[in-house]
């Protein structure tokens, strides 16, 4: 940082005692000043096509009552909206979003952080384990859906094969309405679980040693040591991995394609999955960019706690 | 060690082990159940290992449907955005780490933005602008609207942030180019970063699934998660043939498996994003 600022400093008096400030002004222009351009430009052109630019576009499409085959269309205004807002299947939805949502962010992150607190200090063998348990993450979420579906075939599948060990009645699972949802959910946290494992292992070898050594010697427990040392040492990190993990579930679609296309009776039909129906199946482009922006908002949204309070966070080291 | 230290490893251990067979049986179970016989493959209780292994099911599955051209097509065009991925994202974040310029930070705060943004937000207009270009049920199509990775950009600037000073300054005094200075000096000291962000970008594009499967219709051209996808809703229709199922999702699931045990360092260091080494 020092030598940073120093060089800064540097170029600027060279600058101000060969030219004088007038003509500082007339040859502000050199060719060297759009290398930087040229290096970010294979990058932005992309970024401003296939991001930026739909970003924008997505919302005046959904101003209007474009339905992709005809080429005219009428502007509308708020129409799309109010009708979302108006319909009992756009609450559903929401509702279907945020249980899902729930369902599968607590889990993911604190069975993470279980697992890191088994692996933090490394044992002999230990790195099979994080192998194996991280595993998921790379396999594609289709295929494994598939594998899930035949676990949770209701006639002889294996979760009803564990659940007659209790003595309890299988279930129809993924044509229930009642177990739809759960069985995507363990499918979910099954993928992930993994992936906040890393995270926190990372962040809790971080913790300094002599922390928890100070809180030996005054004779605290393992529990004490964990909920005022680790805990609130990996918050940025729980935090980081609840707003990411959160846009992430807005954002399934894999899982449910494979095992219920939205299914049964809606009661799996999340607000990324309606968006694709309405955009793919149904070719409402308006209502469904509507429901892009609404997507927008809730992740902007999010974005925007995790920028606030990760700047008033102060157990960053 | 003390009874109470050996006592908490051990549980450690079993936990661990309990936790691991957990989340390793669903790969296990695919496996038993695409060597089962239709008859096995029904029965309950479940069958734990068939009588006699059918391993012709997999020989079976693979010609049902064209997977190796699936695996390929998939393949190719995950390589080919990996590639413009790693080039276009190394030099922004050259420029971002290296050069002072007007609108740095803006540039910077915008690609932030977009980190958070969902992606399927954009899907509409990106298929509008993809038939415009006349890119739909093109591989051009897939890889031109992923030729960029904000994540990318992050891990390879967070990357060359590491880089010495020192380091540049000498090889400018050298009288090297920038374009030198990235491909010579920043490769291969942050290549720890190349190869993490090559490896995670190119599994996350291999196993992508929405979005190629609006852009392709043609049977020839579908990736290997439409491919086996379109297998198990076919084969769903004639009683659920199983095993042909798992034999399919085996050899679609298994290549990554083996590709992160070789690699997993790479993986998890590119995760936790920890950048340059040493």
């Amino acid at each position: 940082m020092i030598r940073e600022r120093s060089d800064q400093e540097l170029e600027v008096s060279i600058e101000e005692k060969n030219v004088d400030k007038p003509k500082l002004k007339k040859n502000r222009f050199k060719w060297y000043m759009l290398t930087p351009w040229l290096f970010a430009l294979p990058a932005m052109i992309p970024l401003v096509i296939f991001w930026i630019y739909p970003m924008i576009r997505s919302f005046w499409i959904s101003l209007t009552d474009w339905d992709y085959i005809s080429p005219s269309y009428e502007i509308v205004g708020l129409e799309n909206y109010i009708h979302l807002f108006q319909s009992s299947s756009f609450y559903q939805v929401l509702w279907n979003t945020l249980y899902f949502s729930l369902g599968t962010v607590i889990p993911t992150v604190f069975g993470g952080l279980l697992l890191a607190m088994l692996l933090v200090k490394n044992s002999k063998g230990f790195g099979i384990f994080r192998t194996i348990l991280f595993s998921p993450w790379v396999t594609p979420t289709v295929a494994v859906a598939i594998v899930w579906s035949w676990i949770f075939e209701p006639e002889t599948g294996l979760a009803n094969w564990l659940l007659s060990l209790f003595q309890i009645e299988g279930l129809a699972w993924t044509s229930s309405q009642r177990w739809a949802m759960p069985a995507i959910i363990i499918v979910t946290i099954w993928k992930g679980l993994g992936w906040s494992m890393i995270f926190y292992l990372n962040a809790l070898k971080k913790v300094p040693t002599d922390l928890y050594e100070a809180a030996s010697v005054d004779g605290a427990s393992g529990l004490r040591k964990f909920i005022h040392i680790s805990l609130p040492l990996v918050s940025p990190t729980t935090f980081f991995l609840v707003i990411v993990s959160t846009v992430e579930a807005i954002q399934a679609y894999d899982q449910i394609q494979v095992m219920t296309q939205g299914g049964p009776a809606g009661s799996t039909r999340t607000l990324l999955y309606m968006y694709y129906q309405f955009a793919f199946e149904e070719f409402n482009m308006g209502r469904a960019t509507a429901l892009a922006t609404i997507l927008i908002i809730i992740t902007v949204f999010l974005s925007l706690i995790q920028f606030v309070v990760s700047k008033k966070w102060v157990h960053y080291q | 060690m003390t009874i109470r230290q050996l006592l908490t490893t051990t549980s450690k251990y079993v936990l661990l082990t309990i936790f691991s067979f957990m989340m390793f049986f669903p790969f296990l179970w695919m496996v038993v159940s695409s060597i089962k016989t239709k008859e096995e493959i029904w029965q309950f209780p479940p069958v734990w290992w068939p009588s006699e292994p059918q391993w012709g099911n997999f020989v079976e599955a693979w010609n049902m449907a064209p997977f190796g051209q699936y695996i390929l097509n998939s393949v190719v065009t995950a390589v080919a955005i990996v590639l413009i991925q790693l080039i276009n994202s190394a030099m922004i974040a050259y420029a971002f780490t290296q050069f002072r310029f007007k609108g740095r930070n803006i540039l910077f705060g915008l690609i932030l933005a977009s980190y958070m943004l969902p992606v399927a937000a954009t899907y509409v207009p990106s298929y509008v602008i993809l038939a415009d270009f006349h890119l739909l049920d093109s591989y051009e199509g897939i890889i031109i609207s992923n030729a960029v990775s904000v994540f990318g950009i992050f891990l390879l600037r967070q990357g060359f942030l590491q880089v010495p000073k020192d380091v540049v300054d000498a090889a400018k005094i050298d009288g090297a180019n920038h374009w030198r200075i990235l491909w010579r000096i920043f490769f291969p000291l942050t290549l720890p970063s190349f190869v993490a962000f090559g490896l995670i970008t190119f599994v996350q594009n291999y196993n992508n699934y929405l979005w190629p499967s609006l852009i392709i219709k043609s049977e020839d051209k579908m990736l290997i998660t439409q491919g086996i996808q379109q297998f198990f809703m076919q084969e769903g229709g004639y009683g659920m043939q199983w095993p042909l199922i798992m034999a399919a999702s085996t050899f679609v699931i298994l290549p990554l498996l083996l590709l992160f045990l070789f690699a997993q360092k790479w993986f998890i260091s590119g995760i936790s994003d920890q950048g340059v080494k040493g």
